[in-house]
């Protein structure tokens, strides 16, 4: 009870001020979450589990039935009924990028021009958007910053949802490069009778003849030490040739993905993911013998086509999983729709992904290893860092999604946020009336 | 009736005489001729039902003399022999442009989308106020001959065509023309002959209407606006277009609609004025033949089939729905399944991208049913009757206009040849009847070489087919006849390429002439004919393949893939051992049973009897609730916003449902039941809502809720003021600023408050003072303002901000209305207080927010906030992926404001029922009201939770279990299509890149010309 108190007096205090919460303080004391049940995120769920985490980084979880723990020193959170989940993951985000949809001024998420490579996210990051505290509040702890825009729009970083500025708060800078893949049908939007008519694209060709000579000339580009004159787009993108960087392709047709995964490998890329994914069920042979994984788009959203079964996009996750394919979901460019990414997990979970644990990973563990940060995060386990949070129940599902602590790399944040504060101005208008 | 006696003489004579062009000088000598002809040893099919063998037909004057089988020719008849030749009254088409203008529509300065808006008519002078309403016009003063269009429709068999302007909802009138070559004084059979209407503004960029149900709204404001005129207010101004409406109203109507439902809406507006249209139809009535033929109106029905798909990529094919393939197969099979019905109609040309395809497309629909009678009829007789000149044209009975055609066979059949076109007397040669057939087998020599065989053949002698045999090598020449004039290229030596080029002439049975080899010798030529040619043998192609498979080919309810075969119909039905989620007193029953019979819960309880032959649910360990109502939707509807001016009260949403959207279903599939479907927040006072259940395959008018109370939208805030235009420097439209919306309210209830106190004192008056009154001029708009303010209609108000919501909320404490829903309401929480005083609901969204700056203050925890006050408040969608999720929605204000799971529920259930006034029949389970449930796998506040069954009325619209068998059915349906098509293809018929059309998913912030985020504008 005693440790209830903390972020409401936080609250109290900070409800004066308007503004989002300081960023946390880092970890000084070893913290133990006693007897929760604990989610792993790889699958594993211990009921009567002990995380034990210092200096930011996990080092030990046990089930309490059957270790005991030196627990001297060490700040000790009661957590008995409640659920532990590592931060949930999501990828393929503009949180930070964008604040208010329509005010073009807040608006950062992408840049003009056709082959930006050397474009990077996170210089836009601002930490002090109002979203994130929102999205911490639903067990979203980090996110990837994407750009938009173009063919080739830019480098995404990883970033944590607390953090003073951009550089602190970024987890991985330059995780990947972004291409939007030249799509196999263009749309055209019917003024006279409100529809979109799709039709095969004729401009195609020109577009990936122009990636081609691009990325053969980054791939040669690579191999020089001290390339002059130097050049800022090639330069940006050596750490694809090497595996350092992920190259992120927006494809949803099935011919786009093949295309896509086919140009990559020929390119000498090794590390290719697919986002978007919307039609991924018609390939995922191609995907499992390419060992290509899917961040999938929002699942929230209604079939491509008239004749579509109606649940097939909430069905996705468990047809690719099924079928061998590793998956991350995502709420794409909705920014402040992040914060029900959970939801899209529980959604999946009722829709044919073989259980609860399993729709899990596709916001945690799997996510992490699709963005190349499975050693940092995605998993609560020894070793890997301490963001993570404690949710009243069953974080997957909404009733249940009552997020009482949140650590990042063990830092324990402040849960305030606007819509707390504001709730909190109205209640008391209410009870002044009383 | 006197007046119909005169009406009925000024039909038969108005028509124009074919007389000498006598006021026109003349440079030459005077040239008129007697113009008596007699054609004799015909065929004459005087109309589709007689036909006379060995006939003879007499014109005079450009008229029908004598018909029959002993007619005595008159001396000084030119006589032409049609021995084995048909003679058919020519064509008529009704709904042609022939010969008009063509109309581009101009914008303001600036022009199109993004340009200065036009808010007024550009047609100057004392005409009405919208552009788009011009009865005015009148196709005979404008109408131009065209030789080229002439000259097409000429060669199809048509004689006389009526021609309009086909621009604007009110189009003025058509006028009668016949396709001659000639003066346009001798063409114009008669002007005014029928008053044309559409669904469509045409060229006029005036803003106004900018919606399918401101169309609707503006036809019937200008009929009332006619009435009154008629009635006095002509007194108060002149206006030659309402003058000209009301002329009119004497001719037969005709109303262009863009589809099947069109024909329905089109219809509903003449019932209200006492009119039946002659209805332009599209070519799928037949997917809903049942409400066509209700509507009792008379089509003019296009022969546009579709062109097959190209569907050999099976993944490209996917693009093409399986109504779409089903509309390839079916479309041809149209006017036979309406000749079935027995719904009268015409057949046009219109429609046809190319006019030549006409007469292919006619012997398609022959194949797929439609007899050669019918389609006769429907190309004379009927349309000639439905423009009231079936006393002059459409049979060559005597009397008549001397319009026919002479064929060489049966009009229908594929090799016929048409010979001449008559019109008026005069002759048109379409093909020489009388060249020469040199078919046979000819006996050849060139040069030296003798005993070659020339067969000519094929079956008709427009198009012979030409061979050359020496001893048993098969040359095939190339060969040129112009009368008895015959040339030939030939390469005689295979082994030796060399074109030997022979022209001739043909006397009798021999042919002789002279020609050069390819060494350029001169050599002679002959043939003699011995007989017949042997039969050709070059396989004719018949369309067989299409008909044989036709019995497959069945409509679903609505057209769509998801669509049933028949329509769902209420069942006797026990549910039992379910946990009931009642809504009621009761809370949430466990181990219950609900029976449901005549489409209503008829009993509610524990172990209830069930009787014999029901069906039986078994609900063990799931969930059964009462079904979804979306307070706040814009799915089924072809047009969300009448936005061009700050109030569009006048247009109904009812107007423009589209019952054949596929977000019914997907709502069904996730238990959705009933929904509000809302005008858009273009303007501060929106339009009347439609309340329907989601009755999937029902026409609209089985969707919509019988009884159910009038509801209007109402906007505040961005919208409103066009605060997010992308060019906000041409903006002209009041108010763009929230000051100005509060005046827009303010001066509209004042006139609507005037309105309905004029009308008061009106209908107090006495019959004698009515009569020397006259009365108000019915204002559509001002009817549902009234109608606000007599407690009649009710308000959902789209609102964002505190500050606006406290001013419509003194806007009405001021002019005593209530408002009953604010919706969205997203700054509720801040007046929930002054809101529940007021006695207005809220129905807003879960959690949305930051996506423009009138949410910056939105907070998840706004339901629980309002909902402690006292305010009933709903959760809504306005968007047609979250309706299917609408129980995760509820969902979330349990986890924001920690409410009560029971009261969760019902904020998508009960509580909008209550802001519709539904709640006395819908919103929970409760013995007496309506039957529309939904079982769910879990709690149905779960994310794991799906509707396995969702019921309304009693029947049963989504079954999951239902889902893989429609399915594997879909697949095969689309599978034997596809296989039809590539049969089609590889036969030759042309075919069109599989691309696929995607509705538009309509929000209430969607304004027509202005692009939602995300969508490009097309090339």
């Amino acid at each position: 009870m005693k440790k209830l108190l903390i972020p409401i007096l936080a609250l109290t205090v900070l409800t004066s001020y308007g503004q989002n919460p300081a960023p946390a303080r880092p970890q000084t004391k070893t913290i133990a979450l006693m007897s929760g049940t604990v989610h792993v995120g790889n699958g594993q769920v211990i009921p009567n589990g002990i995380v034990l985490f210092s200096n930011g980084v996990i080092t030990n979880v046990v089930d309490g039935t059957l270790v005991k723990l030196n627990l001297t020193d060490v700040e000790v959170i009661d957590v008995s009924g409640k659920h532990v989940y590592p931060g949930i993951i999501s990828p393929a985000s503009t949180v930070g990028l964008q604040e208010t949809g329509a005010v073009r001024a807040t608006v950062d998420k992408q840049e003009i021009g056709i082959l930006n490579p050397n474009i990077r996210s996170l210089i836009a990051y601002n930490t002090d958007s109002e979203i994130i505290p929102t999205i911490r509040n639903n067990g979203v702890l980090i996110t990837q910053a994407m750009p938009q825009g173009g063919t080739v729009s830019g480098s995404s970083s990883v970033m944590l949802a607390d953090g003073w500025n951009w550089e602190d708060a970024a987890l991985v800078k330059d995780d990947g490069i972004w291409l939007n893949w030249p799509t196999y049908f263009a749309r055209n939007f019917n003024f006279e009778d409100f529809t979109t008519e799709i039709k095969k694209n004729d401009k195609r060709t020109q577009a990936i003849d122009a990636l081609k000579s691009t990325f053969a000339d980054a791939k040669a580009y690579a191999a020089l030490p001290n390339p002059t004159p130097s050049n800022l787009k090639l330069e940006s993108m050596r750490g694809l040739f090497s595996g350092k960087q992920n190259l992120y392709v927006r494809a949803d047709y099935g011919k786009d993905i093949i295309e896509a995964v086919t140009f990559a490998k020929s390119m000498g890329v090794p590390r290719v993911v697919i986002v978007g994914g919307e039609e991924a069920n018609r390939v995922t042979t191609f995907l499992k013998d390419n060992n290509v994984p899917v961040i999938l788009s929002g699942l929230h959203r209604l079939p491509n086509r008239e004749d579509e079964d109606v649940d097939l996009p909430y069905r996705m996750p468990g047809i690719l999983q099924k079928a061998g394919v590793l998956v991350g979901l995502s709420y794409a460019d909705e920014w402040w729709r992040t914060r029900n990414l959970p939801f899209l997990a529980g959604t999946a979970a009722g829709f044919g992904v073989t259980d609860r644990e399993e729709a899990l990973k596709m916001v945690t563990s799997n996510t992490a290893k699709i963005l190349g940060i499975d050693k940092l995060v995605g998993t609560l386990e020894k070793g890997k860092q301490a963001t993570l949070f404690v949710s009243a129940g069953d974080a997957l599902d909404m009733r249940t999604n009552i997020i009482e602590q949140v650590f990042i790399q063990g830092r324990k944040v402040n849960l305030d946020d606007r819509h707390k504060r504001l709730y909190k101005t109205y209640k008391d208008k209410y009870e002044q009336q009383k | 009736m006197i007046k119909y006696f005169l009406t009925g003489l000024f039909t038969a004579g108005l028509l124009y005489s074919a007389a000498a062009q006598t006021t026109f000088p003349r440079n030459g000598v005077y040239d008129e001729r007697p113009g008596v002809y007699a054609f004799t040893n015909a065929t004459i099919i005087v109309d589709p039902q007689t036909t006379l063998q060995n006939a003879t037909l007499l014109i005079r004057d450009g008229r029908v003399e004598a018909v029959g089988t002993n007619v005595s020719l008159p001396a000084g008849a030119v006589v032409a022999d049609l021995k084995g030749k048909r003679i058919y009254p020519a064509l008529i088409d009704i709904d042609s442009d022939y010969g008009m203008p063509v109309m581009t529509r101009t914008g303001g300065p600036g022009g199109g989308r993004g340009g200065v808006p036009q808010m007024e008519s550009n047609k100057k002078g004392a005409y009405y106020w919208n552009q788009a309403i011009q009865p005015e016009n009148d196709a005979s003063m404008i109408f131009k001959a065209n030789p080229t269009q002439a000259d097409e429709l000429r060669k199809l068999g048509f004689g006389a065509v009526l021609t309009h302007q086909h621009d604007g909802i009110a189009r003025g009138t058509g006028a009668l023309v016949t396709l001659a070559d000639d003066r346009e004084n001798t063409l114009v059979l008669k002007p005014n002959v029928t008053a044309h209407y559409s669904f469509s503004k045409g060229s006029s960029g005036q803003q106004y209407p900018n919606s399918m149900m401101g169309v609707v709204a503006l036809i019937r404001q200008a009929m009332y606006d006619a009435d009154w005129y008629k009635k006095g207010g002509s007194k108060e101004q002149a206006n030659m277009s309402l003058e000209a409406f009301n002329r009119n109203q004497a001719l037969p109507a005709i109303f262009e609609a863009n589809d099947k439902l069109g024909i329905i809406r089109a219809d509903k507006i003449g019932d209200e004025f006492g009119v039946q249209y002659v209805i332009r139809s599209s070519g799928d009535e037949y997917q809903r033949i049942d409400e066509v033929k209700a509507t009792g109106a008379s089509l003019i029905v296009p022969l546009n089939f579709p062109q097959a798909y190209d569907v050999e990529d099976a993944w490209d094919a996917d693009n093409v729905s399986i109504a779409e393939l089903k509309h390839w197969e079916m479309a041809p099979m149209n006017a036979g399944l309406l000749a079935k019905a027995a719904v009268p109609f015409a057949l046009t040309t219109a429609g046809l991208k190319n006019k030549a395809d006409f007469w292919a497309n006619l012997r398609k629909a022959i194949e797929n049913g439609l007899t050669e009678e019918k389609a006769l009829a429907a190309l004379t007789t009927v349309p000639a009757k439905l423009i009231r000149v079936d006393d002059q044209l459409g049979t060559l009975q005597k009397g008549r206009l001397a319009n026919f055609i002479i064929t060489s066979g049966n009009l229908f059949s594929a090799d016929n040849v048409i010979y001449e076109n008559w019109m008026r007397g005069k002759q048109y040669i379409v093909t020489n009847k009388d060249a020469a057939d040199f078919r046979g087998t000819w006996n050849m020599t060139i040069g030296t070489q003798s005993n070659l065989k020339l067969n000519i053949t094929g079956k008709s002698i427009e198009k012979p087919e030409y061979q050359i045999l020496i001893d048993t090598v098969k040359i095939t020449p190339k060969v040129a006849l112009s009368g008895d004039l015959i040339s030939i290229q030939v390469q005689l030596d295979k082994k030796k390429p060399g074109t030997t080029r022979l022209t001739g002439y043909r006397t009798g049975t021999t042919i002789k002439g002279d020609g050069e080899t390819p060494d350029g010798k001169v050599i002679t030529w002959s043939a003699e004919r011995l007989g017949t040619a042997p039969a050709s043998t070059s396989a004719t192609s018949t369309t067989a393949g299409p008909a044989s498979t036709t019995a497959l080919a069945t409509v679903m309810y609505p057209f769509v893939g998801m669509g049933n075969a028949r329509k769902p119909k209420a069942e006797t039905v026990m549910i039992r051992n379910a946990t009931v989620w009642t809504n009621e007193k009761d809370g949430i029953l466990t181990g219950a049973d609900v029976f449901v019979t005549g489409g209503k819960i008829s009993k509610v309880g524990k172990n209830l009897p069930v009787p014999a032959d029901i069906k039986v649910i078994d609900g063990t360990g799931k969930h059964l609730t009462s079904g979804i109502i979306d307070e706040h939707s814009h799915i089924a509807l072809m047009s969300i916003n009448e936005g061009a001016q700050s109030s569009s009260a006048e247009v109904r949403m009812a107007d423009v449902i589209n019952p054949e959207d596929i977000n019914i279903y997907r709502q069904l599939a996730g238990g959705v039941t009933a929904s509000q479907l809302l005008h858009g927040s273009a303007n501060a006072i929106g339009g009347q809502s439609a309340i329907v259940k989601l009755k999937w395959g029902e026409p609209a008018e089985g969707m919509l809720i019988k009884g159910a109370d009038g509801f209007i939208k109402f906007a505040l805030g961005e919208n409103v003021k066009q605060a997010n235009y992308p060019n906000p420097g041409v903006l002209t439209r009041f108010p763009q600023s929230r000051m100005g919306v509060e005046q827009v309210y303010m001066d509209h209830f004042t006139r609507a408050k005037e309105y309905a106190a004029g009308w008061a004192a009106y209908n107090k008056l006495n019959t004698k003072e009515k009569a020397s009154a006259i009365a108000p001029r019915r204002d559509i708009e001002l009817d549902a303002l009234a109608e606000i303010l007599a407690n009649k209609r009710f308000i959902t108000c789209h609102s964002y901000v505190q500050s606006e919501i406290n001013m419509l909320l003194k806007v009405a404490d001021s002019l005593h209305f209530k408002v009953n829903t604010f919706t969205h309401i997203l700054e509720g929480y801040k007046l929930a207080d002054k809101m529940a005083k007021h006695g207005a609901g809220g129905s807003s969204f879960a959690d949305w927010w930051a996506y423009k700056v009138e949410v910056h203050d939105a907070i998840p925890y706004n339901a629980a906030l309002m909902h402690r006050q006292g305010v009933t408040v709903s959760i809504n969608s306005d968007d047609a992926e979250m309706a299917r999720r609408l129980n995760q929605e509820a969902a979330k204000t349990v986890e924001y404001g920690g409410m009560a799971e029971e009261d969760a529920w019902k904020m998508v259930t009960l509580n909008p029922a209550k802001l519709l006034h539904l709640d006395s029949h819908m919103g929970s389970v409760k013995v007496g009201k309506d039957a529309d449930l939904v079982l769910w796998n879990a709690s149905p506040l779960a994310i794991y939770a799906r509707p396995e069954i969702t019921m309304i009325d009693g029947a049963i619209y989504f079954s999951l279990k239902d889902e893989d068998p429609k399915r594997d059915a879909m697949q095969a349906e689309r599978g034997r299509l596809i296989q039809k098509m590539l049969a089609a293809k590889s036969g030759g018929a042309s075919t069109t890149k599989p691309t696929f059309k995607r509705a538009r998913m309509w929000h209430c912030e969607d304004i027509e010309g202005v692009l939602a985020e995300g969508e490009e504008e097309g090339k």
